[in-house]
């Protein structure tokens, strides 16, 4: 690979190198995809000056979708192809948009995401169409832009943090069991929260079986990694209603006893350091003494110094 | 009169004024008389009732870094080969790398045994508390179930840190806390008894992993350069006197100035590993200890801690079960700071200096109360069934403490995507939220502090990251101190964590339109190192640890402002943490410079007088009884050759150390048989060595009363080019001697070389700058 990279570097610069040397105006090459230089280039010392004048031409005067020569030209076939996709592409952002919020694209969009995937997979792959061409090359690598891909990419991003896969069976066209027993029980959550609408009490009571039932399957579908943003989305709004706004959740219960407890372990270490205060006998430390000069005279010597 | 010099004693009460007495004053010159009869005892009669003077005094020993290049030593070195010298060096090396290894397997160690344990409590915990959130709450309510959880908890706590706290408290004492005081102290030249010990290291290692299960407010990185050092003062020494077991090899190592080099090594291994940091543990080395730097040991030190944090490494890979994949390089992970969410601007730059004022401000609080604490621990705590209880205490505290906060937290996120909170515990928030103050007492700081670090803008409430910050803050300055091994490195982080995050989402409130400079991780950054130096006072070696383990080049100058500012307004306050628990230790500590105002000391003034001699053929009987005089405990004797017939002191000739004396009586390297048996082996170097470290007593060897008798030939033996110095030798330049050779004796002569006195590193450390000047200590006994 690096040697591969080395050859195509050193044939671009004898390539410019030589264009340097025979004193050629600056020609914008055409530059592929892979980076490699288009070699077969028209004809360079003796037309130059027309074909300056001529690419000039292209970006003041002309139209860009002006004829280029036959073999650059792309395909009647791809053209009907590109269509296609633009028509699922449409389909299936109109669909993501329409089920945002709350989220519910993992139900409603996976038919047209699939066949948006299906046409960009006809797209991307090598193989070769009427007329003996691939679309692959002429749709998706020609420009530094590569719409196609980078669209494509970010609506796949989309679907693969949505984490949507996980929801639909092994086919890819139908929810799996899980999903649809999840909503099952999500319904019957909801329809029983429904019901008490009224008496936050009765509520909490009557609907904490079916609600803890709910709870539980997302639990064991968080476990086993099948949860997608719908369900996640719906759970969350669902414990959101339980706990905040028919408030379910459990209320702050025991303080005597716990404000008990915890006095009682904050006074033993009082009760600690004062009967170690008065009981233990204080440590004695014991001072080592310097042993100094014993002679007068440095005496007399630090009292001249500072007298 | 500009020196004011006053006495000031360690271990008084309370109120130190009633000792404070002014050394030189004219009107003072009457006890100032007196003292130069007295022996100075005249100072404290105001403290006769706590100071026993009659006491048995055998103070902690200094090292002798300085070679003794006696005729035993020149010989060696005449026998060793050019080759032998190439050998010595490659050992080291080998040393160096077994020291890096093996301080790097014990980091692994510790840290998996923790976080295995600090995983199965929080589970037990999570487990004990979610129990309330099943059906039948009513009747667990009835029994209790909150509170018996909480006494659950506290117990369980407690008795994790009773087993830490016990064999701390009855096995190794000096096993307590995080170490590095004493390492600071061993490097510097003081011999902290039993500090570099096998029992040291393996009542450390498990002291640490018990009281960061028990869930103390500690961590495991400081006891990791303790660790590290005696790793490398045993491994250097290849023998362990605690095991019996002496394996012949490295003997040449063994004497004070080589084991000081290794040791520096084993600490620098040691921070390597504990921050992944290898840079910052030699930098740690050069800044706390070594005094001898060359080139040849700053790399050798650097080998073993690049070696140590790449072990660490490896074997945490494996246990992550990702060998090879080398990316832990340390026992704490501050995670990688993205470099373009965390920029910093210019105007930034003011707003991290009044940080780290803040940090050093709040470092020094914590300083001045746990200085008291320690105070009153001296006094009353002192027993070790006391220090056990102690410790058990503030375990169940913590505990308790960390169960009220989060009982009455009202702070409840919402569970992320990817569940980068372990153990999310619910309790009275809605479904589907979990408890944030839970996850910060629940998970083991340093994932604390990780996340205080990254977590997202927004994760934190304001209110909890006050109220943690608090109680914190003082369970931290009550636990560091406590008869358990830890370290207060992560506290201290996790203290500057939070309300460094804290002034970032405050800051972000004020900035509210262009909040997005204020990025909380960042200041929680600053914060951590603003009070990280506010407490321990280190510079340079702490800004490359906090860049090297949070990977980020680009906060190093910051990080550096804020180290500075911090320490410039905690030293006007109090001291760092380390200086204040060696000063209570009473170590002959000697700082980086003599007092500023002691130039008008002089050697005179400041040695030990009258000196005990040797001559240099001396009596055995007289060596013994000066050797076992219990009240003077010498350490090393000038040698002198007396001028017949003169009562003078003699002219000096040499400088013998009672280790040596030993090794000789020991020996029985008598005049007498000297000559009358000629098969006697010559002693040689290394029976000094293989003596070392720990002579025996002067108890233990039995001189009968025919050998009394016999004389001994010091010659050979002492050194017989001892530094000296002049008696006008001013105190700086004394001190530059001991401080720069790593001296532990210096004969005061006069003009006609006799011994006038001697001074030692306790003569030197006794002087300090106080508030009022130049100060006299009187060095306490521990």
């Amino acid at each position: 690979m690096g040697l591969l990279i080395k050859c195509t570097f050193l044939t671009s610069c004898l390539f410019v190198w030589s264009l340097t040397l025979v004193k050629c105006t600056v020609y914008p090459p055409q530059v592929r995809g892979n980076g490699a230089i288009n070699a077969h280039s028209p004809a360079l010392d003796s037309e130059s000056p027309a074909l300056q004048a001529r690419s000039l031409g292209y970006f003041y005067s002309l139209s860009l979708s002006s004829t280029f020569p036959d073999d650059l030209e792309v395909k009647e076939h791809c053209i009907e192809m590109l269509h296609i996709f633009g028509q699922r592409y449409v389909a299936y952002a109109n669909c993501l948009v329409s089920y945002a919020r709350p989220v519910k694209i993992c139900q409603n969009c996976h038919t047209s995401f699939n066949s948006l995937v299906e046409m960009y997979t006809n797209i991307s792959s090598d193989q070769l169409g009427p007329g003996n061409v691939s679309c692959h090359d002429t749709l998706m690598r020609s420009d530094r832009l590569m719409l196609l891909y980078t669209l494509f990419s970010k609506l796949n991003e989309i679907w693969t943090i949505a984490g949507c896969k996980r929801m639909s069976s092994e086919n890819q066209d139908t929810l799996s069991n899980d999903t649809l027993y999840f909503m099952t029980s999500l319904n019957l959550s909801l329809t029983c929260f429904e019901k008490f609408q009224g008496n936050h009490s009765e509520l909490c009571k009557d609907c904490k079986l079916s609600y803890k039932s709910l709870n539980e399957l997302y639990g064991k579908m968080e476990e086993n990694q099948t949860l997608c943003i719908d369900i996640e989305d719906s759970m969350n709004m669902t414990r959101r209603l339980w706990s905040k706004t028919f408030g379910c959740s459990f209320p702050r219960e025991e303080i005597v006893p716990v404000i008990a407890v915890s006095c009682f372990m904050l006074f033993l270490p009082i009760i600690f350091y004062l009967s170690s205060f008065l009981h233990s006998e204080q440590k004695k430390r014991k001072l080592i003494h310097p042993n100094r000069a014993k002679s007068s005279s440095s005496l007399m010597n630090i009292q001249d110094k500072f007298s | 009169m500009a020196n004011i010099a006053k006495k000031v004693s360690w271990s008084g009460r309370g109120d130190d004024r009633g000792e404070r007495t002014p050394l030189l004053n004219g009107a003072e010159e009457v006890k100032y008389n007196n003292r130069q009869f007295s022996g100075g005892s005249i100072f404290h009669i105001g403290r006769l009732s706590t100071v026993d003077l009659e006491e048995e005094i055998t103070p902690e020993e200094s090292l002798d870094y300085d070679n003794s290049e006696n005729q035993l030593f020149l010989e060696e070195e005449r026998r060793m080969s050019h080759m032998g010298f190439g050998c010595l060096e490659i050992k080291r090396w080998v040393i160096c790398g077994l020291i890096g290894f093996l301080t790097g397997l014990i980091a692994c160690c510790i840290d998996i045994v923790v976080e295995n344990l600090a995983g199965f409590k929080a589970i037990l915990n999570v487990v004990r508390l979610s129990l309330t959130r099943l059906p039948d709450i009513e009747k667990f309510t009835e029994v209790g179930g909150l509170s018996i959880s909480l006494i659950l908890w506290a117990v369980l706590n407690s008795a994790f840190v009773m087993v830490g706290a016990i064999i701390v408290a009855f096995i190794e004492p000096v096993a307590a806390g995080s170490g590095i005081p004493q390492i600071k102290c061993y490097l510097n030249g003081v011999k902290v008894p039993r500090v570099v010990r096998l029992k040291t290291l393996v009542v450390k290692v498990f002291g640490v992993i018990f009281s960061v299960a028990g869930g103390l407010a500690v961590g495991k990185e400081g006891p990791m350069i303790h660790s590290g050092a005696v790793v490398a003062a045993g491994v250097s020494q290849g023998r362990s006197t605690s095991l019996k077991k002496d394996f012949k090899m490295f003997e040449y190592f063994r004497r004070d100035t080589e084991k000081r080099d290794f040791v520096s090594a084993g600490a620098a291994a040691g921070v390597s590993a504990a921050f992944g940091a290898p840079v910052g543990g030699v930098l740690f080395s050069l800044e706390e200890g070594a005094s001898f730097w060359n080139q040849m040991l700053t790399w050798r030190i650097f080998f073993a801690s690049m070696i140590s944090s790449f072990t660490l490494n490896f074997f945490l890979s494996i246990y992550h079960k990702k060998p090879g994949e080398l990316s832990s390089p340390g026992l704490i992970n501050f995670g990688r700071f993205d470099s373009d969410i965390v920029e910093y601007n210019l105007y930034e730059i003011p707003l991290f200096i009044i940080m780290g004022a803040l940090g050093g401000l709040l470092g020094a609080l914590f300083n001045v109360l746990n200085y008291w604490l320690t105070i009153f621990r001296i006094r009353y705590v002192h027993r070790p069934c006391l220090q056990v209880m102690e410790a058990m205490l503030v375990a169940a505290v913590t505990a308790t403490v960390s169960f009220a906060m989060i009982y009455f937290s009202n702070d409840c996120q919402p569970l992320g995507p990817d569940h980068n909170e372990e153990y999310p515990l619910q309790l009275f928030c809605s479904d589907g939220e979990y408890n944030s103050m839970a996850t910060a007492f629940f998970n083991t700081p340093e994932r604390s502090v990780r996340s205080l670090f990254h977590n997202p803008p927004g994760t934190y409430n304001p209110l909890t990251l006050g109220v943690f910050t608090l109680v914190y803050f003082f369970l931290a300055v009550w636990t560091y101190g406590l008869a358990v091994s830890a370290g207060v490195f992560i506290p201290s982080l996790l203290i500057g964590a939070a309300w460094g995050r804290l002034f970032g989402i405050l800051l972000s409130f004020i900035a509210s339109s262009q909040s997005i400079w204020a990025d909380p991780g960042k200041y929680a950054l600053i914060g951590a190192a603003a009070q990280l130096g506010g407490i321990v006072r280190m510079t340079l070696s702490l800004t490359v640890i906090m860049v090297e383990a949070t990977g980020n080049v680009t906060y190093g100058f910051p990080i550096m402002l804020v180290l500075m500012t911090a320490k410039i307004v905690g030293d006007y306050f109090a001291e760092g943490l380390y200086d204040v628990h060696i000063k209570l230790q009473s170590v002959p500590f000697l700082h980086w410079e003599a007092p500023h105002t002691s130039h008008w000391l002089t050697a005179r003034e400041v040695m030990s007088s009258p000196v005990t001699c040797f001559n240099q053929v001396d009596k055995v009987g007289t060596i013994v009884d000066v050797l076992s005089d219990t009240s003077t405990n010498h350490n090393g004797f000038p040698v002198v050759v007396h001028s017949p017939g003169s009562d003078e002191p003699g002219k000096l000739c040499g400088l013998i150390l009672r280790s040596q004396l030993i090794v000789l009586l020991k020996h029985k390297v008598f005049v007498e048989r000297a000559s009358s048996r000629l098969t006697q082996r010559k002693l040689q170097l290394k029976d000094f060595r293989d003596a070392y470290p720990r002579f025996p007593p002067i108890q233990s060897i039995h001189v009968s009363q025919d050998e009394r008798e016999c004389m001994m030939d010091l010659t050979e033996f002492m050194n017989p080019t001892p530094y000296t110095v002049p008696q006008e030798t001013s105190l700086p330049r004394v001190f530059k001697l001991f401080r720069a050779l790593g001296l532990r004796h210096l004969v005061v002569i006069d003009g006609d070389n006799m011994v006038v006195g001697l001074v030692s590193r306790k003569d030197l450390a006794r002087y300090h700058l106080g508030k009022h000047g130049l100060e006299e200590l009187h060095l306490a006994q521990t």
